[in-house]
């Protein structure tokens, strides 16, 4: 792996060169590569998203949050209907789905399960960076995440530089900014010059003003950043409202409403990345599933094991990755929740060293501290 | 001494008050007594709306969910309701009135600069609905009345409030060899124990080991709130023997003999005193109002202040001051969003918070978008005071504050709202001369810089102005 070298060839205007003397093949495994994290903050129902429709247990302990028109997937698993893109990307080998996953956190805290789910550590607020933050470290890619918000997400905390957009209500005038910047001088005043810089150079579509509560919009410059060669490689979205303790209902439900939110940004995605999109990953992320039985709301409760939406070319094909745990009884988690059999940490690794053309061995060391995390590369992405 | 000092330490100077002979002497006075609350309208206590709460999650949870468990639409309605009546919408929106109120109006405003340092060491971050109904009382009850006494009284009150305790969840913390841990078969929850070590006193640094987290767990085994069917978990905070942990516990290498509700005092104590504890905390005041990394000389006359008056925070607060006055002129600060706000609020007479007459609530419609600007533009620039992400609260550090959007939210605040925040008889430009007479040295070269527009008093005109001088680098930087 020689992502130096790699990095230099990219950077370097040297395009013309290269086209002259290398074949084909090396100028498509330069083209950058995209990670764009989903964080669906609340509690995932991997359930409600991937029903399984081959086990009749599922619809005899939800009895009221039954899914009709479920879009087919395989013999055992089903799709939400409101995920119709992940529907269509399957058709193309392009979406596939984790599920039995989660990280490894069984309490049923939203606080503690969001703090780890980003720290990817095992106990709650005790690491200050996230693991996307130190694999980008790691790999040496600074100054390329971007964040579709307006605080910068614990996700991406541990590399500098990072890029954020969530735009103002209103705009800012440009003249305004250079007179500003202007007056920025002096050692002390680097950070907040550099930071200027960054504002300086944006493209004129991020200096619009925009709805920040239109995730469309967001969804939409991202993907037009994320198409630049010389743009972020990272590009994380946040999400909540997955805690339906009540009226979560089926295809129709509270927890519908939310899952309408992710096919809504991820079908921009894949419309406006054009062929960036195969070179793209789209990994979702949750503190933790739903219980399995429906509670008196016809909600359900906070579990453990939830799914991993997946999307993008360098998916190796689609399909319902999983160690089923079944739904009996006893193969639930403290006889309640779907059971988590695969440490979802280790498909973030996986993507990251996909991503940042990095080996799984160091990441993982470099990241998760070692923490046993098999390199499920081969099976779940293009390599 | 520069008239930045002001700021530094406070909120700048408002257009009738004058810079002090003795600035130090000045800021230094204020921390004796503890000012009394300005804000003329309805200062609610932490009880009524820790009743409020509980009249919100027990008709959320025991009563709309199941009374629509069919129907999302109409289940979103009544609650939509239900928050009306219930103030959820509400308070948050008062207290941070009351807050804006005290920083801009305060006799002593040094005292308030505190005050909201220690709200955030002791952080309540954004977790349930602790910031609609219970982290401005906090701050006003629990945090306020402790200044003028020890850090370790400060850390008692702290420990055994009721909105620590929610927020940290050591009610679900059950000693496994207690009454009802047994026969429930639960454990213990480290949350709260883990950030008194690591937040609240002594830090990582002192070194303490999983094992010594899980004994302060035992501890505070029984520190819980009451339940009931009606309050659910806002009920008071007591000490139910039937949870507490038996037997001797061992901290940091120190024995606590089994001793029920007597131990936590005991551990508390020796937390509050601990040497490290002492640096970890003097260093945090010095990074707030010093630099972002103090040295060893900024920070050791604080400890020795701390020392000699057995952590008196009168006495600490005297220290730092006379520390940042010392430092003034050879050291660089950057403010976080919500002071920043404070200090031109209090600097150039803003038009924030709304009248006390017009934050009147009547729990019959949802608050309106006056009475929701100030919290509306708190959460814009980013910086919404009770909604910090985690318990460590709001960095210090500008490398946290400092990104692209976080910038541009200042620009935009200052150029495209703040003008409409003008009160109708400070449009002169002449006004905004003296403001920045009044608080910089080097006014003369930021009235240059807003010279084209001097005629103007326009929107537009104000925003050409203010944009610039409140982003400039001696503005957002001490």
């Amino acid at each position: 792996m020689n992502c130096t070298r790699r990095n230099f060839l990219i950077g370097g205007s040297t395009t013309l060169f290269l086209s002259g003397y290398f074949p084909k093949i090396s100028l498509a495994s330069m083209q950058k590569k995209n990670l764009i994290i989903i964080s669906l903050r609340g509690g995932m129902d991997g359930l409600t998203a991937v029903p399984v429709i081959g086990d009749k247990r599922l619809k005899k302990l939800r009895k009221k949050l039954i899914l009709e028109d479920v879009l087919n997937l395989n013999s055992d698993f089903g799709l939400h209907p409101k995920l119709e893109i992940f529907h269509k990307l399957w058709q193309k080998n392009q979406a596939a789905f984790v599920h039995a996953t989660n990280i490894p956190y069984t309490g049923r805290s939203h606080f503690d399960g969001q703090n780890l789910m980003e720290t990817g550590a095992h106990i709650p607020y005790k690491e200050k960076t996230g693991w996307l933050g130190r694999g980008l470290l790691a790999s040496n890619i600074i100054g390329k995440g971007l964040a579709i918000s307006l605080p910068m997400p614990l996700l991406l905390r541990g590399v500098p530089q990072n890029n954020n957009f969530f735009p103002s209500p209103d705009f800012v005038e440009t003249k305004l900014i250079d007179q500003i910047y202007n007056e920025f001088k002096g050692e002390h005043n680097e950070l907040i010059k550099s930071t200027l810089d960054t504002i300086r150079q944006r493209p004129l579509s991020m200096q619009i003003a925009t709805d920040s509560d239109d995730r469309k919009k967001l969804a939409l410059e991202a993907a037009k950043q994320l198409k630049d060669q010389s743009g972020p490689r990272v590009a994380v979205f946040d999400l909540d409202g997955f805690d339906t303790h009540a009226a979560q209902g089926g295809v129709d439900g509270a927890h519908a409403d939310e899952l309408e939110e992710v096919n809504k940004i991820v079908t921009i995605l894949h419309e406006n990345l054009g062929q960036a999109f195969d070179n793209t990953l789209i990994l979702t992320l949750t503190e933790f599933g739903r219980t399995i039985k429906q509670n008196g709301g016809y909600g359900t409760e906070h579990g453990y094991g939830s799914a991993i939406l997946m999307a993008g070319g360098l998916l190796k094909k689609s399909q319902v990755y999983t160690d089923w745990p079944g739904l009996k009884k006893k193969e639930l988690f403290e006889g309640r929740d779907l059971n988590s059999t695969i440490d979802s940490r280790a498909v973030y690794n996986s993507a990251m060293s996909i991503c940042f053309n990095q080996d799984p061995e160091f990441l993982r060391k470099e990241v998760f501290w070692g923490d046993e995390l098999p390199d499920l590369s081969q099976e779940l992405f293009k390599i | 001494m520069s008239l930045n000092f002001y700021r530094r330490v406070a909120f700048g100077l408002s257009p009738n008050e004058k810079p002090d002979k003795d600035p130090l002497n000045w800021a230094i006075n204020q921390l004796d007594t503890i000012p009394g609350l300005l804000w003329p309208g309805t200062i609610p206590t932490e009880k009524d709306l820790r009743k409020k709460y509980g009249e919100w999650v027990y008709g959320d949870r025991e009563v709309l969910r199941k009374k629509f468990k069919n129907d999302k639409h109409a289940y979103r309605k009544a609650k939509d309701e239900l928050r009306i009546k219930t103030g959820e919408r509400y308070f948050e929106l008062n207290e941070h009135a009351i807050r804006h109120f005290q920083t801009k109006y305060s006799k002593q405003p040094v005292f308030e600069r505190f005050w909201l340092f220690w709200g955030n060491h002791f952080a309540i971050s954004e977790k349930d609905f602790l910031a609609e109904f219970s982290t401005g009382p906090y701050q006003r009850e629990i945090i306020r009345p402790n200044m003028v006494k020890t850090f370790e009284e400060m850390v008692q009150s702290v420990t055994t409030s009721w909105c620590m305790i929610h927020h940290l969840d050591n009610s679900e913390s059950f000693g496994p060899n207690s009454k009802k841990g047994m026969e429930w078969g639960e454990t213990i929850n480290e949350n709260h124990a883990r950030e008194l070590l690591e937040l609240h006193t002594v830090s990582p640094n002192a070194g303490y080991t999983q094992e010594d987290v899980i004994q302060l767990a035992y501890i505070m085994t029984g520190w819980v709130h009451k339940w009931d069917r009606k309050n659910l978990e806002t009920g008071d905070i007591w000490f139910d023997q039937e949870m507490h942990q038996k037997g001797d516990k061992v901290v940091l290498g120190v024995k606590y003999k089994n001793d029920a509700k007597r131990e936590l005092a005991k551990v508390i104590h020796d937390l509050a005193t601990h040497p490290i504890c002492i640096k970890f905390v003097s260093t945090k005041l010095c990074r707030h109002f010093i630099s972002d990394e103090p040295t060893d000389e900024m920070i050791n006359p604080v400890i020795d202040a701390w020392n000699k008056s057995n952590g008196s925070l009168i006495e600490i607060h005297k220290a730092v001051i006379t520390q940042a006055y010392k430092y003034n002129e050879i050291t660089h600060k950057f403010h976080p969003p919500e002071i920043w706000l404070m200090q031109l609020s209090r600097m150039f007479d803003l038009n924030i918070p709304l009248s006390f007459e017009k934050m009147n609530y009547t729990f019959k419609i949802k608050p309106n978008n006056r009475q929701r600007q100030l919290s509306w533009i708190l959460r814009e620039i980013g910086h919404s005071p009770y909604r910090a992400k985690q318990p460590n609260g709001w960095s210090d550090l500008e490398v946290d504050w400092v990104s692209p959007e976080l910038l541009l939210r200042r620009f935009w605040f200052a150029s495209v709202e703040l003008p409409m925040l003008v009160k109708s008889g400070n449009r002169s430009h002449g006004f905004i001369l003296s403001c920045l007479k009044n608080n910089f040295e080097d006014h003369e070269n930021m009235a240059s810089l807003i010279d084209n527009f001097r005629f103007g008093t326009s929107d537009y005109d104000l925003g050409q102005k203010y944009g610039v001088i409140c982003n400039l680098p001696g503005v957002l930087k001490i």
